[in-house]
């Protein structure tokens, strides 16, 4: 399946006969709109605390809204305020926001967990981080931060200064509840913090029954580092750019620091030269490839077990996209190359010298392909370990929000590149990778799809570069020094990272620093997945199904 | 073949020698002999699995990954041996809290000892062969399963989950996959009419078939190359190497049975792995590939012999980069259900022609 052409590009008014979107989910949920809010994105309405369920089961069953993207908590003056971002799988432009207003003293709001199950964590997240309570959430504790945090850092009588006293012995003692003594069948099995799988900082609390999973339980924060809050102290212009590089640090800089682009120029109205976006597309797709042979080298690891030669050969080829984008960008992780309007500078001279290494490295690129196919994907051996594994059933992938390979690999077919397109995309030709095994092959095999896609893409804007008049090579658009975007706008905006959706929110407050800043992270969603893939099966799987997810914990914890 | 049980040689060729060189005989000579012997072959394992595990397995799996490995100590980077040694053993011994206290201590004694006890029956060539009995295969068997007991001690007694579920992997695949093993070496010993390794050797001299001048001996590999695959994969699952390193399984279980040793107890554990690979090879070369058979002069058996259960080691390394782990019910299934039909299938197979054509 190709490239489809963008339907309608304006994206507020994709209803048919003059009738907005928003005119007709207003006549869809009648009364339970109090009032009605213009987000950039979509239309927004606010309704009442005690109907989320029934606002949101009308919004999913009867409008098609079935991908609950994010949820933004924030305190505003009188209030707290949880926003419910809804999009389609079927047509992310097809946006709607849900406002849920909460008494300021009493902030209890009702749960979207039944309808949502990704709701599950992003509100444990608003209650952890702002402080509004879920009625109805079944699990409502704290995500990020330790079980014993005084106070919610995002909230506005939050004391920063205030030590955070505590003492060893009130933290959850990780061995305490080994259920030894229980007397069952299962045994309690903690994997991580600190477990060569882990890809990171991560604690599955496990419970075993023999080798089988009978539950897994993520315990995620420790790498927590308040990015929400930095970037809500910092000026848009440039200092909030830095940032988005420490998220998914995996080399995928530049897809993130993309999320934040569009975000802010769609909030401030800032115009990208065509030739940037070429330039950025191109970038962009470099560190795809770099993230996803990172991804497949380290998923080859997590099933081969040793040291094995096709996790050497995937740094290997990942190396060299990393000398080019270390040519382009001047860094090889924390790029910072992307600036509101364009990019920082120019590709490097000699061009015709870039362009033969990013030549060579495409011409190699299919052999290389070749050698991960024959030494991963056709061993009979990983497939006996992956097919039929991790099972993740498009309409469980659905509830659960995953986006990204995760969700391509479950069958459905969404990419904001070419759904929601944005950048160079959808001027270029390429293919959407899509699996339906829903298992961890699948997953593998997507990410070694879209490599050869983003390939494609890069050899595209390669050929555009080459020819571009040398008069016309704009890469940044006028942008004022100091950006104030007018107060109490509000833009909710996702790009296609490397793990999936990454979208960010932006609510401005008339000053030149973001009034709230929400990073809406593709891996906090596809890692919520885990429990569904892994139960039952054996724990070398539940290590496969992890390692398939490609999480990052700088991501998932931000 | 009975022609052939006339040509063993003597019961204790290196024992002897000793003894005769130190002007010995009897019961002295023999105890005396033996130690020594005992002593000279134990170093020579112990040296051959110190050049394999801190260096040859660097440099092998680095040029499986493309990378150089160590190259900075002493020529080839060989003084690494070296430094290594001293690291492993001057770090601190972490005894953790609730192991139980003399298992923990002995599965690490026991792991290289089983391992190094085997080599007691193997003809090495040049005389280097310590002891002969007449139940040689069936003793090499034996203490080498041993080994299965010190990482069972290891798992149960380190009060660790993770060393637990090690620990019992590695007694469910051993027995998976030892009977697979001895029973495809029982088709060889169809084949010998003995379990003395100095008979098994003996038999693989003679000549299979000459072409074009050149003899080919009559390797029990060359003669019954199914069993010698077989054997070869239950090998790999006997020594725990890839596929079949469920038991460690860093990136499942974290170490396995191996988890809480650290120091003297982990260079215990290193060098026990290590020497059971060597041990695996030394009994698939006996086996399967002529002992210390080779051209040259008699004298050049020892040579011959470490070459190829290096080439064993190789190819141990070589799996251990190139193939994925099978998870461990696939193990299981794969030893119950494939290995251990297919072995019988050998040996009755096996047992049909030798019946019908000696």
């Amino acid at each position: 399946m190709s490239l489809e052409e963008p339907q309608d590009s304006d994206q507020d008014q994709p209803a048919v006969e003059g009738r907005s979107l928003g005119d007709e989910l207003a006549d869809l949920l009648g009364d339970h709109v109090l009032s009605r809010e213009e987000h950039l994105n979509a239309p927004g309405f606010v309704i009442r605390p005690d109907e989320v369920q029934d606002v949101l089961f009308k919004l999913r069953d009867e409008a098609g809204f079935d991908h609950l993207s994010c949820v933004t908590a924030e305190e505003r003056s009188n209030r707290y305020e949880s926003i419910y971002h809804l999009k389609k799988y079927d047509d992310p432009t097809q946006e709607a926001s849900v406002v849920v207003p909460t008494d300021k003293d009493n902030p209890v709001s009702q749960s979207a967990e039944p309808v949502y199950r990704t709701a599950d964590w992003h509100e444990r997240e608003a209650y952890d981080l702002v402080g509004i309570n879920y009625e109805g959430h079944p699990d409502m504790r704290r995500i990020l931060l330790p079980e014993t945090w005084k106070g919610h850092p995002l909230s506005r009588d939050y004391e920063q200064d205030r030590p955070q006293v505590v003492p060893l012995r009130e933290h959850a003692n990780p061995l305490e509840d080994d259920h030894s003594g229980d007397g069952g069948d299962t045994m309690f099995l903690n994997i991580g913090p600190h477990h060569p799988a882990t890809h990171g900082v991560l604690h599955l609390k496990t419970t075993l029954d023999g080798e089988q999973v009978a539950d897994v339980e993520s315990d995620i924060g420790y790498l927590h580092r308040c990015e929400e809050q930095m970037c809500q102290q910092s000026t848009y212009r440039h200092q909030i750019m830095p940032y988005p590089d420490r998220w998914d640090y995996i080399s995928a800089g530049l897809l993130n620091e993309w999320a934040y682009a569009r975000a802010a120029e769609d909030l401030a109205d800032i115009e990208v030269p065509e030739y940037a976006q070429i330039i950025r597309t191109m970038g962009a797709e470099l560190c795809r490839i770099a993230a996803h042979m990172l991804a497949v080298g380290t998923f080859a690891l997590d099933v081969y077990g040793d040291f094995t030669a096709i996790f050497m050969y995937a740094i290997r080829d990942r190396e060299k996209t990393q000398n080019i984008l270390e040519d382009l960008t001047g860094q090889r992780l924390m790029f910072n190359y992307f600036r509101l309007g364009g990019v920082v500078w120019d590709l490097p001279e000699p061009r015709a010298e870039f362009f033969e290494k990013i030549r060579d490295f495409l011409d190699d690129l299919p052999e290389a392909l070749e050698e991960y196919h024959d030494l991963i994907s056709a061993n009979e051996i990983l497939q006996i370990r992956t097919v039929g594994t991790g099972v993740l059933p498009e309409d469980v992938a659905k509830s659960y929000g995953a986006t990204g390979p995760v969700a391509r690999g479950s069958g459905i077919d969404y990419d904001l590149r070419r759904d929601d397109p944005y950048g160079y995309y959808d001027k270029l030709d390429w293919d959407v990778a899509v699996e339906d095994g829903c298992d961890n092959y699948s997953r593998l095999l997507v990410r070694l799809r879209e490599v050869e896609e983003s390939a494609k893409i890069i050899e595209q804007c390669v050929d555009l570069l080459e020819d571009w008049p040398e008069e016309d090579r704009t890469i940044q658009s006028n942008v004022p020094r100091t950006l104030k975007p007018e107060d109490d706008t509000e833009v909710y905006r996702a790009v296609e990272g490397a793990k999936g959706e990454l979208g960010i929110y932006i609510r401005s407050d008339g000053t030149d620093k973001p009034g709230r800043f929400k990073i809406r992270s593709p891996c906090f969603s596809n890692l919520q997945t885990l429990p569904e893939m892994s139960q039952g099966e054996y724990v070398p799987d539940l290590i496969a199904s992890l390692g398939s997810l490609d999480i990052v914990l700088g991501e998932v914890d931000r | 073949m009975g022609t052939l049980l006339l040509q063993s040689q003597t019961q204790t060729p290196l024992v002897d020698t000793i003894a005769g060189l130190l002007g010995l005989d009897g019961l002295l000579g023999a105890v005396v002999g033996g130690l020594l012997g005992a002593f000279l072959i134990a170093n020579v394992m112990l040296v051959t699995t110190a050049v394999a595990g801190p260096w040859a397995k660097r440099k092998i799996t680095a040029s499986f990954t493309d990378r150089i490995a160590v190259n900075r100590i002493g020529p080839f980077g060989l003084l690494i041996i070296v430094a290594d040694a001293v690291r492993l053993m001057s770090k601190e011994l972490i005894v953790p809290d609730g192991v139980d206290r003399p298992a923990w201590d002995l599965a690490p004694i026991i792991l290289p000892f089983s391992a190094l006890m085997g080599f007691a029956v193997i003809p090495m060539g040049s005389g280097v062969h310590l002891a002969d009995p007449e139940a040689g295969l069936v003793y090499a068997f034996a203490v080498a399963s041993i080994a299965s007991l010190g990482l069972v001690m290891a798992g149960y007694s380190s009060n660790n989950k993770y060393s637990l579920l090690g620990g019992l992997r590695s007694v469910a695949q051993n027995i998976a996959y030892e009977i697979p093993l001895i029973v495809t070496a029982a088709s060889v010993v169809i084949f010998t009419g003995s379990l003395q390794m100095s008979e098994i050797v003996a038999v693989q001299a003679e000549p299979l078939v000459t072409v074009a001048g050149i003899t080919i001996p009559q390797w029990f590999a060359f003669v019954n190359p199914f069993a010698f695959v077989l054997f070869l994969a239950a090998n790999l699952a006997e020594v725990g190497r890839n596929p079949f390193d469920t038991p460690e399984a860093p990136t499942e279980i974290v170490g396995g049975y191996q988890t809480e040793y650290s120091s003297i107890y982990f260079v215990l554990f290193y060098l026990g792995e290590f020497i059971h690979i060597f041990l695996g090879g030394a009994l698939i070369a006996t086996l399967f590939l002529g002992g210390p058979a080779g051209p040259g002069p008699e004298a050049l058996g020892f040579v011959w012999f470490t070459i190829k259960i290096w080439a064993v080691f190789l190819f141990t390394q070589w799996c251990r980069s190139a193939v994925p782990r099978v998870r461990i019910d696939q193990l299981i299934d794969i030893g119950w259900k494939g290995m251990l039909v297919l072995s019988f299938a050998n040996l009755v197979l096996t047992a049909i022609i030798v019946g019908v054509i000696v």
